[in-house]
């Protein structure tokens, strides 16, 4: 021992060696796992060779408990803890993974404050210490008044045997002469307290500012059910019971044995040497044992015998426990409290419900959030096990388990961790539910690498392309899929005009049958998607041909959602999301009763390929964007004689929207050089392709081709890299005011090229592949793709813009909101609640610029008034 | 002195009546701050405005200091008590509503009892060591609130007028915390006075009328005892040894 060792009897010395341990602590926070394994090892080692003194020291001091099962404490706090954490990492790099980027450090806490008990003065001083050297912590002990002289030789044997292993000098250090001064001294000076004792201790610890671990009160209700090994639960309450004389937090105050095996568990009872009170002797114990609710000290950790002396009584010199048979749960029945002595409350249970209601009224009446037990048969009365299991508010179920030895773990049952400190939750008013163990002494710090979002690149399984496929790929129907029935979904001008034909006459020639729903509106409706539905449900495809428009494939799509999955709530599936793939919402697997082809007849959407689909709420007009890859169709069949003849307004209104398409994904923070690749070529084609489609029509089949390409191609992109804030802007634009969805994108488009362009946004877009604002260069890539020239990026996107502009021109898109003959103040009277909508669109998420509220109506007033305003 | 009468004479002060006023008279080396601190402690509640007697001056008399209140006439609860013991019940009812009814004050700036008991039992000398460790903790964990606490609060205490309003007197031990205390010192003050059936039907009454809960005054009765123990009354030691000597459960 060093002898040089100061004192410690006045705050004054106390605080200089809390100094002191904190440098030490300091010294050995930078010690390596193999260090701390040895110095762990060592005073393990040290700690169980003076299990029996110890044991000795603490019966003679506090002239509580047993000398033999003291020796068991010992011996389970330094062997036991030793096991369960020899191979534990507790010293700095305890976790990597490289592909997720992160990592673990455990870090030592500082200084811990442990508070120790009377009935473990010992055992949960070495319990404590262990903890503390394995986890590279300082520790001051603040012994009990009643036992300081054994819990500081325990204190003293592990510090001397962890410094001859190598820890710094001092790394342990105790209060000599204990007053509750120096106890609140050292928790309210230490990093953490691991306060063991009574509630008004742990209280103390917890209202001391700094954090703490402490444990609650038990009450252990013990039932036997009749289905119980009847021997086994009294000899296991029994052997629980006078463990230490009864002095374990965790130990058995009452049995609550159910009627029909009532007399035989009592005759147990009494041939094991426990002796039942009479009514007369109930009183004089009950008097001797509890004074106002309260433990009489002078009963705590004694024999039965000597409790019965006290009491006046006289019982046999073997008696083991003493029983008394009683009725009340409440507090106002002495037997129903927390003993700490081998008294025993004994309740007879009318049946199994009656059993948990007394065990839950003891429970939360001195225990809560404990130690519960049960004796029962786990084969054949899983049901009461259960009910059992969820009614006990206490954090340890004990089944069939003496409660002493199997509340501290890892001697009943092997992963419950072994402890000495038993939490009990915020039913116990404690900050840990948990057996108390090496983690809750580490500070554990998280390395965090950034790393970028998984992204992926998906299209339909098919898209068939070129003039005249239609009925080329439909041949597929039979051949290869072998369908037999057909549902075709367009609308009414569509059929009207034969469009449909084409897709008919195929399917007559292949003998497959088919029938037509043309009753899809523009903006199509769910109450004409629920009308395809039921139609469809009464049909019975094997599968479902989409021909139109955005419109009638869109609503294709919801019909076959609802057609494959009834059950399914439209609501769920409308629901927004941040990240697809965080969504709350797991969307129904689809294609498993249809097979779901769609076929284009305008060029733009891209809803072919796309995983969206728009529906609006008749009743409330509002627009659901459906968006999950379910919702992707099977087949796509881009063929551009379905197209020839689209009139001009068509042409103008859906080339504008795939260009957008196009400028948007390859904008979007989610942007991939799969996306891009698809993005400018589609570009260049509408700038190129698109004013002679629109002036030629069905007269030029090559231009109309290749925006019928173009506009698939776009799609694709943006079905992967989603849009920006433009659409989400050119959706409630048209919601609100009646704009073609692609002229309102056109109005509002060159706004936002600028508005994604700033240098210095207000606030970017959050996304990892996201580093910093460079939508600029983004644009000037697209400029310099089309040749457009320019002699910096700021040049390119003007002459991005101007080109734009150029084609809006040439397929006669007007200049502004208010050209469209928008009412000025209609306009500005809706603006505030359409700049909010637009904000909360799902294409606002994937913008490189995160738009303020303030921005989004900036941009509107702009195109509403354009440039002169 | 030629006063009209002595109610009380203790070694400390006599307590006479005068032309309706109460004249408490310290004896002549007794602590001046404790004598203007109890005058002080006085005003206060009557601040509060309950029922109690005005202070009315603060003087030397002979060279000894004296406080002289109005003098409350009527009968005290203890002798209604003792006259009319099939009306337990109904003078019961009044002892616990009145306390309850003090309990609802506050006082800022009255003295904190947790601190007036925590200096007791640390400066005690009749008290084992482990013992107060134990005690000092306890009292650590009580709750801090700030009722007014009389702090003797006996039926002995409270007077009927004869238009049955109803006066508290001797406030020479108010602080203010939370109401257990007050509770806990009346059920042992009871129980001291050997009535422990009424302790008991006190105490219920109480628990009933408060809300508050039986263990949480329970818990305080240990902590009471051992600041009446610190009084070193001999005949009580024995008693109040049983009440101080629990542990808090582990």
């Amino acid at each position: 021992m060093d002898t040089n060792r100061e004192l410690i009897d006045n705050v004054d010395k106390l605080k200089r060696a809390i100094d002191r341990v904190k440098n030490a602590q300091k010294e050995f926070s930078k010690y390596t796992q193999e260090q701390v394994d040895k110095i762990f090892f060592e005073a393990a080692i040290a700690a169980n060779k003076a299990r029996i003194p110890l044991a000795k020291m603490a019966v003679e001091e506090t002239n509580m408990g047993v000398i033999e099962d003291k020796v068991i404490k010992n011996h389970y706090a330094s062997e036991y803890i030793y096991n369960a954490y020899k191979n534990t990492k507790t010293c700095g790099l305890i976790e990597e993974n490289g592909s997720y980027g992160i990592k673990k450090y455990a870090e030592p806490i500082g200084v811990i404050a442990a508070v120790i008990p009377t009935t473990n003065p010992t055992s949960t001083v070495i319990f404590k210490t262990l903890l503390a050297l394995k986890t590279r912590n300082g520790i001051i002990i603040s012994p009990h008044p009643r036992a300081k002289k054994s819990s500081i030789e325990a204190a003293r044997i592990v510090l001397d045997a962890a410094v001859k292993a190598g820890a710094p000098e001092g790394i342990i250090d105790w209060i000599d002469v204990p007053s509750l001064e120096l106890t609140n001294t050292v928790m309210r000076e230490s990093d953490l307290i691991l306060a063991t004792g009574g509630p008004s201790m742990v209280k103390a610890a917890y209202s001391s500012g700094k954090p703490a671990l402490g444990v609650g009160a038990g009450n252990t209700p013990a039932i036997i059910d009749d289905s119980a090994d009847i021997i086994l639960a009294v000899n296991s309450i029994i052997h629980s019971k006078t463990f230490d004389n009864g002095m374990i937090c965790a130990s058995e105050q009452s049995v609550i044995v159910l009627d029909g095996i009532y007399e035989k568990v009592k005759e147990e009872f009494s041939k094991r040497g426990c002796y039942f009170l009479n009514d007369e002797e109930k009183d004089k114990v009950r008097k001797t044992m509890i004074i106002n609710g309260a433990v009489n000290a002078k009963i705590v950790g004694q024999t039965a015998c000597k409790i019965a002396e006290l009491s006046g009584i006289n019982v046999p010199s073997n008696t083991k426990i003493l029983i008394g048979e009683v009725e009340d749960t409440s507090i106002s029945e002495e037997f129903a409290h927390e003993k700490l002595s081998p008294v025993l409350a004994m309740y007879r249970a009318e049946n199994f419900n009656d059993a948990i209601e007394k065990a839950h009224e003891l429970v939360n009446d001195g225990g809560h959030g404990h130690t519960s037990s049960i004796y029962i048969n786990t084969i054949t009365e899983k049901e009461k096990l259960k009910l059992f299991e969820t009614k006990m508010e206490t954090y340890r179920v004990l089944v069939n388990t003496p409660s002493s030895q199997g509340g501290i773990g890892d001697i009943y049952n092997f992963k419950l961790a072994p402890s000495l400190t038993l939490g009990c939750g915020s039913w116990g008013g404690n900050s840990v539910s948990e057996n108390v163990g090496v983690k809750h002494l580490l500070n554990i710090k998280t390395v965090a690498e950034r790393r970028n979002n998984m992204l992926w690149f998906r299209t339909p399984e098919k898209i068939y392309l070129k003039r005249g496929s239609i009925p080329v790929a439909l041949q597929e129907l039979k051949d290869v899929y072998d369908k037999k029935r057909v549902f075709i979904v367009t609308d009414s001008y569509l059929y009207k005009t034969g469009f449909t034909r084409c897709v008919t006459d195929k399917l007559n020639e292949l003998g497959i049958e088919h029938t037509v729903f043309s009753n899809v509106e523009s903006d199509p409706s769910l109450a004409s998607a629920i009308e395809g539905t039921k139609i469809m449900t009464e049909f019975q495809p094997d599968c479902i041909i989409a021909l139109g428009g955005g419109s009638p494939i869109d609503a294709a799509k919801i019909m076959w959602v609802m057609y494959e999955h009834p059950e399914v709530d439209f609501m769920d599936m409308a629901m927004r999301f941040m990240d697809i793939r965080k969504r709350v919402y797991t969307f129904p697997k689809m294609g498993e009763k249809a097979y779901f082809i769609a076929i284009p007849t305008s060029a733009g959407t891209g809803s072919e390929v796309t995983p969206f689909a728009v529906i609006t709420d008749e009743k409330t007009g509002i627009k659901y964007p459906l968006a999950d890859y379910e919702l992707m169709p099977k087949m796509a069949i881009v063929d551009a004689d379905m197209m020839a003849n689209s009139p001009k307004g068509l042409t103008a209104a859906s080339g504008i929207d795939a260009l957008i398409h196009g400028l948007e994904a390859y904008a979007s923070m989610m942007a991939t050089d799969f996306t891009d690749g698809l993005a400018l070529k589609a570009i260049k084609n509408i700038f190129e392709y698109l004013p002679r489609a629109y002036q030629n029509g069905g007269n030029d089949m090559e231009a109309r081709e290749k925006m019928a390409d173009a506009a698939t191609m776009a799609g694709m992109a943006f079905a992967n890299a989603f849009l920006g804030v433009c659409h989400s802007m050119a959706h409630k634009l048209g919601a609100y005011h009646h704009i073609p969805h692609g002229i309102a994108n056109a109005l509002l488009i060159s706004e936002v090229l600028r508005f994604n362009s700033a240098e210095i946004p207000n606030k970017m877009g959050t996304f990892p592949q996201y580093d910093h604002p460079h939508t600029l260069r983004r644009y000037a890539e697209i400029a310099e793709y089309l040749g457009l020239g320019g002699s910096n990026d700021n040049e390119k996107l003007e002459n991005l813009i101007s080109k734009v502009e150029e084609l809006k021109d040439k397929i006669e898109i007007k200049k502004t909101i208010r050209d469209y003959g928008v009412d000025e103040k209609y306009f500005l009277d809706t603006l505030d609640e359409m700049t909010e909508n637009a904000f909360d669109d799902q294409c606002t998420g994937s913008n490189p610029r995160y738009p303020l509220l303030s921005e989004i109506k900036d941009m509107y007033l702009k195109a509403y008034y354009g440039g002169e305003r | 002195m030629n006063f009209e009468e002595i109610i009380t004479e203790r070694p400390t002060k006599t307590v006479y009546k005068d032309h309706g006023r109460t004249i408490k008279l310290f004896v002549e080396n007794y602590s001046k701050s404790d004598i203007l601190n109890e005058a002080v402690n006085q005003a206060r509640v009557e601040e509060t405005g309950l029922n109690v007697p005005e202070l009315i001056e603060v003087s030397k008399i002979e060279n000894r200091w004296a406080l002289i209140s109005e003098h409350i006439e009527g009968k005290t609860l203890d002798s209604l008590l003792k006259e009319n013991p099939d009306k337990e019940d109904y003078y019961l009812n009044i002892f616990v509503d009145n306390q309850l009814s003090i309990l609802h004050k506050r006082s800022p700036l009255l003295g904190r009892i947790k601190d007036k008991m925590k200096r007791k039992i640390t400066n005690a000398q009749n008290i084992d060591e482990n013992v107060k460790y134990d005690l000092l903790q306890r009292l650590e964990g009580m709750p801090v609130e700030d009722s007014v606490c009389h702090g003797d609060y006996n039926p002995s205490n409270v007077i009927i007028k004869d238009d049955g309003t109803i006066y508290t007197i001797d406030w020479s031990h108010v602080t203010q915390g939370s109401p257990v205390f007050d509770s806990a010192r009346t059920y042992l003050l009871f129980n001291m006075d050997n009535k422990v059936e009424l302790a008991d039907k006190y105490l219920n009454l109480f628990l009933e009328k408060s809300g508050v809960s039986k263990r949480e005054i329970l818990r305080c009765v240990p902590i009471v005892a051992a600041t009446q123990k610190t009084k070193g009354k001999e005949e009580e030691q024995e008693f109040l040894g049983k009440w101080i000597d629990v542990v808090d459960y582990e």
